[in-house]
């Protein structure tokens, strides 16, 4: 399960253009990261796309790559409601698309997590010399293994 | 919404030092030892591997008893554990996401709304 990134896909029986239109219309949007209601999405790089989540509050994720119907990234800070995502408070959210099958297959990585520290911890000189979450996740699962029987 | 313990990131963070892995790694194999016991076989002075500790500590990941003048640590594997079971909600989270998309998409392409012509749905 653990590697240094969360990975998943899935095999859609629909065009590449057809999963691209889900996953940048703001309608589509809104229905599956969303609350229902259609999402704003300045879509370009650096452009915001606004999820609603509702008691969780908005989250102004900010568009990295825009590459239709091949790749669409952008980062998201769910730990911080409210605030727009940068490299100091957000997961790298990628997505890409490949056709096979007559089909397209989706793939997503979320990635980046030990960056979204909760705040500024008395000892943050020290933790910003950390070498980032590269493997950790990997050390994570060994550990885990070790220890947990 | 990602339900997330706050402790999962600081455990990320904890263990994303080398010296930290390093440090619990040999907690692991001993069972328990001292900050001084630490230093002995690390490259490291016991000042840093007192401060490695905290960190540890504060992350869940190891718990320290007195011991004379010394604290003895040992490592607690359940924060661990929350925090590998955290990273599988996120992935299961992601999992049902793309079975929206896939189920929003499959319905779309069978109502002729194709991606073709961009604009419109």
């Amino acid at each position: 399960m653990n590697k240094d990134r969360i990975e998943q896909d899935i095999l859609i029986d629909a065009q590449p253009a057809q999963v691209w239109s889900v996953l940048t219309e703001p309608a589509h949007v809104g229905e599956w990261f969303g609350q229902g209601a259609p999402a704003e999405i300045d879509l370009r790089p650096g452009g915001i796309m606004k999820l609603d989540h509702g008691e969780h509050g908005t989250f102004p994720t900010t568009i990295v790559t825009v590459d239709p119907p091949r790749r669409f990234v952008y980062r998201w800070a769910s730990g911080f409601p409210g605030e727009v995502a940068n490299e100091a408070n957000s997961t790298l959210v990628e997505f890409t698309l490949e056709p096979e099958n007559g089909g397209t297959r989706l793939k997503v990585v979320e990635s980046g997590f030990t960056t979204r520290l909760p705040s500024p911890s008395p000892d943050a000189s020290y933790e910003s010399h950390l070498e980032g979450w590269k493997g950790v996740v990997a050390e994570l699962k060994k550990h885990t293994e070790k220890l947990v029987a | 919404m990602t339900t997330e313990p706050a402790a999962a990131e600081e455990v990320l963070t904890a263990l994303a030092d080398p010296t930290r892995r390093l440090i619990l790694d040999r907690l692991s194999r001993r069972g328990d030892a001292t900050a001084t016991l630490l230093a002995d076989e690390l490259p490291v002075t016991r000042q840093a591997v007192v401060k490695h500790l905290v960190v540890l500590d504060r992350a869940g990941l190891v718990t320290a008893r007195r011991d004379g003048r010394e604290r003895r640590y040992r490592v607690r594997p359940d924060g661990l554990a929350a925090t590998a079971r955290w990273m599988n909600e996120v992935a299961a989270q992601w999992s049902s996401r793309l079975g929206m998309i896939k189920r929003i998409a499959e319905q779309a392409e069978r109502a002729g709304l194709g991606g073709e012509a961009p604009g419109n749905l």
